[in-house]
């Protein structure tokens, strides 16, 4: 089968010297929720930067269903949503256009994507903030616009950076729920986070990385739910830190 | 298409967000400067013809447009895509890097036409000034604009940082404005300076838009600017390209 997401030897390098990843390898399957968790600095957003095209392989390859995100970084990104670590939202347009531009990008038509845009406003509770400034708007409220974007050109892969990071609990709940029922569709989820307990009870299969390198990969049971507390004595384990904050 | 077509209605809805402002740059800021060197430093400044000094900087005012216009439209990009990261959200489009460099430069050649030519009607209304050859002023506005379009992008993403470039830009527009013919013409300078004018690309723009306006008055050779803005931008097309893959094929801002 063809995996979703297919990393060979990856090392990314930085202009500086710094090695974010090295020599990593990995197969994320179609349908799958694939979590990576590590501490601050590990290299967990510099991977999710080479997956998404906008980081290049100092050697190795990312490929995404089969498509080189070096050679067909285009084909790619119409594949994927993605929500970064960092705020990325259009500063200069309100929250309506960021989503109906975020659409228009994608070669998404006009009425097509006012009616997605107008589904996910409703979906996110942001229905009374679609036209302020996202300049305007709480750090919560950011990251859901951030998480609506993702969904809204309709991905067959998302890839989330640490995508709960300043989620109060009603939204972490909404967004567990959007990803689970995405991947009950048939599509892949790649994310990074530093809460255990997320990685513990929305992922297939955890990676740790540590170092830039995968040094553990866990499994639930019968691929599909982890035992409580699996995740977190594994990474204590491995990194030799209680939980994945300690290191920031 | 569909890309660049979003990208340049994504700048026409930014620049009627700020409509007032806008304005300002585009209409006020020009027609001040118009009417305080046509009709008040004009005065002063005894020159042959029907329209004396007005003739020779309403010319200049207009090219002032076409190289600053482009510079605001990809300045505001690229300046708000390194502090607010806006830039990721383009890179994320999917489109190839050589599609979204399309896109921001047609976004500064858009800009600087359209700049550009409400001087033109700003210059009719307020010193009664119409060009002779309007479209040899249209191809020397469109070639000015994608000249500064270039220079804007290398500019901004060579230095590390683009606000480091924005310092530059502010520096060469200063050298590029008093030496390069926008408050006389060509003819009036004498040497060193008039070799010094012909390395500096507005020469060409302001020299051209003269020609476009008063053919009969003295001013370097139609042709001749029209040929030096399109060889400079011909020269800069692939380093820009170069600068703009260096920068952004590999996103680590």
């Amino acid at each position: 089968m063809l995996a979703a997401v297919r990393i060979e030897n990856l090392t990314l390098r930085y202009p500086s010297g710094t090695v974010a990843v090295a020599g990593l390898s990995l197969d994320v399957r179609p349908g799958e929720i694939f979590g990576l968790l590590g501490l601050n600095g590990a290299g967990k957003s510099s991977l999710i930067k080479a997956i998404a095209s906008l980081l290049r392989p100092s050697t190795g390859q990312v490929r995404i269903f089969g498509l080189d995100t070096r050679t067909d970084a285009a084909a790619v990104k119409q594949r994927i949503g993605v929500v970064s670590q960092e705020n990325n939202l259009d500063a200069a347009l309100n929250v309506r256009h960021n989503l109906l531009f975020r659409c228009r990008y994608a070669g998404i038509p006009g009425h097509v994507a006012s009616q997605r845009v107008k589904r996910w406003l409703s979906l996110l509770g942001l229905e009374d903030k679609a036209e302020e400034s996202v300049l305007h708007l709480s750090g919560g409220c950011k990251r859901k616009v951030m998480l609506a974007k993702a969904f809204v050109t309709e991905p067959e892969i998302l890839v989330l950076d640490e995508p709960s990071a300043g989620l109060d609990p009603g939204a972490r709940e909404l967004l567990w729920e959007q990803v689970r029922i995405f991947r009950a569709a048939g599509n892949t989820v790649f994310l990074s986070t530093h809460y255990l307990e997320e990685a513990e009870a929305l992922c297939d299969r955890i990676g740790i990385l540590h170092h830039g390198r995968l040094v553990s990969m866990l499994a639930g049971d019968q691929g599909c739910s982890f035992a409580p507390g699996m995740a977190a004595a594994t990474f204590r384990a491995v990194t030799g830190q209680a939980d994945t904050d300690e290191a920031s | 298409m569909r890309f660049v077509l979003a990208l340049l209605y994504r700048n026409l809805v930014v620049g009627r967000a700020s409509a007032q402002l806008t304005l300002i740059r585009v209409v006020f800021q020009p027609a001040t400067y118009l009417f305080v060197f046509g009709h008040v430093v004009g005065r002063v400044i005894p020159l042959a013809g029907q329209n004396g000094y007005g003739a020779v900087i309403a010319p200049g005012i207009i090219a002032m447009a076409t190289v600053g216009a482009p510079f605001v439209s990809i300045g505001g990009q690229v300046l708000s895509g390194y502090f607010f990261r806006t830039l990721e959200e383009w890179l994320l489009a999917p489109v190839s890097l050589r599609t979204l460099l399309v896109a921001m430069l047609l976004g500064g050649v858009c800009s600087g036409v359209i700049n550009s030519l409400v001087v033109v009607i700003l210059a009719w209304l307020i010193l009664d000034l119409t060009p002779s050859d309007p479209a040899f002023l249209l191809l020397a506005v469109v070639a000015g604009a994608f000249l500064f379009s270039l220079v804007s992008l290398v500019v901004l993403l060579l230095p590390q940082r683009p606000d480091r470039g924005r310092e530059v830009f502010s520096f060469l527009m200063m050298l590029m404005t008093f030496f390069g013919c926008t408050f006389y013409s060509y003819a009036m300078l004498e040497p060193p300076f008039s070799y010094f004018a012909l390395l500096l690309p507005t020469t060409y723009i302001s020299e051209g838009l003269r020609a476009a306006y008063a053919p009969g008055q003295p001013h370097l050779n139609a042709d001749a600017a029209l040929a030096g803005l399109i060889l400079i931008a011909i020269v800069l097309l692939p380093y820009a390209d170069w600068v703009f893959r260096r920068r952004l094929g590999n996103f680590s801002w």
